[in-house]
């Protein structure tokens, strides 16, 4: 069984964040996307985001992972700073894995080609043990007798359950998640949650963008509002969905959430509703 | 005027020697021309602006050129740099640094059309640029990418007629010699332009039938 426990790393690391975001600014030509966004994220911990389209949740995750350059600030992963260009997609990919809203399974290669790709040719495990932790990768996702599918015979539900198996046979100490059952048809969305819910249960440390949010109230430890390229508040998912302080994060959640109401003051409700869509 | 083909029947056997002839220089010529198309290919999209620069400029000059002056080039040319090289081998160098152009602006099109995802999925799960090409955007690139160099494949048996301008003894140079001893002119050049079709026609159908099997797989 592969190792999805933190590691145990020497007493002074339990006080290095797994993420540290630093002012970080991206634009996309003239567009700014992100204006200097500072955030830390705890070994361990699960952190979601959640905002409206287009505020900078997938661009903030894709910095993380590098799949954006960035223009301005830095990004640490465990106290390393991954934007300066040191470290090879090899040591990138031990630190951190993603999951895509469109699973981007490789559709040449079987389930188990997915898993064991990496492994053998990056990391230079033998075949059969990486076939061997794939195998228990697989049961850990539900999806031990897909082993010799290939991604097109497999359900939406199934596929994102293979790429979150996948990114774990590397092993990474953080995983990001960015929008993992939006492209799924409502029926194969828990079977996903629950395995990302098994995750974070395991200690894994997450940062899950999502539009899920009784998900996000039931997983995370701390929920981030994002909107227009900044974290607009943050908190714990009760503070955050039950108890918003800044009133773009009430008329957010009101409008993603249609029975939301909460505790929010009622005369506080009356005026949302005037504003609302 | 009536068409008398019995004057070439004795030289059937020659025609038939010279189409085989075709046949191996095709082959070859697409074997080699796909080999070199798929680096050129790769050079054509890789993220050093030079190197994509060297590749294009390459398949603009070979594909804006006649093969026949390729072909010179390479035979007639070469040798006052003093490299001398035998018609054959010249001719299939010839050929296959032409489909090599075109094989890979093929290449090319095939790797654009990997949906960008592929990459970034690879990147993540720590692959190097050159190993998500070699491993994962190349085979499903190829993959895609077969009818257009089985096409290709089909373009270099009629292209290969060139070859008689170097006197290699394929199908038209057979057929001009021929020509020359049976004065049937028309006769011969029919039986040469039935014997391209038949291979092209069967190479076509063979394409489609392991395109239809790869398919199904
Ligand atoms: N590669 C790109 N080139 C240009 N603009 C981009 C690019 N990627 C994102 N953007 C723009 O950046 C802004 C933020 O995009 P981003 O995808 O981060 O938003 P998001 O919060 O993830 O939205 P959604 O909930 O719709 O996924 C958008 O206006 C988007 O159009
Ligand atoms: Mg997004």
């Amino acid at each position: 069984m592969p190792e999805t426990q933190p590691r145990a790393g020497e007493p002074a690391e339990r006080d290095i964040p797994a993420i540290e975001v630093r002012n970080l600014s991206k634009s996309f030509g003239q567009l700014s996307v992100l204006n200097g966004i500072s955030l830390s994220v705890r070994e361990g911990e699960v952190v979601s985001v959640i905002g409206p389209s287009g505020s900078g949740k997938s661009t903030l995750a894709r910095c993380i992972c590098r799949l954006e350059k960035i223009d301005g600030g830095d990004v640490f992963l465990y106290g390393q700073k991954v934007n300066d260009g040191d470290h090879s997609n090899k040591d990138l990919s031990r630190l951190v894995g993603m999951i895509f809203q469109q699973f981007n399974l490789f559709p040449h290669l079987s389930v188990l080609g997915n898993l064991t790709l990496s492994p053998v040719k990056i990391l230079g495990v033998p075949r059969s043990q990486a076939e061997e932790q794939a195998v228990a990768l697989l049961r850990r996702v539900g999806l031990e007798e897909k082993r010799n599918a290939w991604p097109n015979e497999l359900s939406g539900g199934q596929r994102q359950r293979v790429a979150i198996a996948r990114a774990l046979a590397m092993n990474p100490r953080i995983m990001l998640f960015d929008e993992p059952t939006s492209a799924l048809d409502p029926e194969l969305v828990g079977e996903v949650l629950s395995v990302i819910a098994g995750l974070a249960e395991s200690g894994m440390t997450m940062m899950i963008i999502t539009h899920e949010m009784l998900f996000a109230r039931d997983v995370s430890d701390r929920v981030l509002f994002m909107a227009d390229g900044t974290i607009v508040e943050q908190g714990t998912p009760d503070q955050i969905f039950s108890h918003p302080e800044v009133p773009r994060t009430r008329q957010f959640l009101q409008r993603t959430l249609p029975h939301y109401g909460g505790d929010v003051p009622t005369d506080e409700r009356k005026e949302n509703e005037r504003h609302g869509p | 005027m009536g068409l008398d083909f019995t004057a070439i029947t004795p030289y059937v056997h020659m025609l038939l020697a010279g189409a085989v002839t075709t046949i191996q220089a095709s082959l070859l010529a697409v074997t080699f021309g796909s080999l070199f198309g798929v680096v050129v290919g790769a050079l054509r999209v890789m993220p050093v602006r030079w190197v994509r620069s060297l590749a294009a400029t390459y398949i603009y000059v070979i594909r804006g050129t006649p093969l026949l002056i390729q072909l010179f080039l390479i035979y007639f040319g070469l040798p006052s740099l003093g490299l001398n090289l035998p018609a054959f081998t010249a001719g299939i160098i010839g050929l296959s640094i032409n489909s090599s152009g075109y094989v890979g602006e093929i290449v090319r099109g095939g790797i654009e059309a990997v949906p960008k995802g592929q990459w970034e999925a690879s990147q993540v799960l720590g692959l190097s640029y050159m190993r998500t090409l070699r491993f994962i955007i190349l085979p499903q690139a190829i993959r895609n990418m077969l009818p257009a160099i089985g096409n290709e494949f089909v373009t270099l048996i009629k292209e290969s007629s060139l070859l008689s301008t170097l006197a290699i003894t394929e199908l038209t140079m057979v057929g001009q010699q021929v020509r020359s001893v049976t004065y049937a002119s028309f006769e011969t050049f029919i039986v040469v332009g039935v014997i391209y079709l038949v291979m092209t026609s069967a190479t076509s159908a063979a394409l489609q039938y392991v395109e239809k099997r790869w398919k199904v797989a």
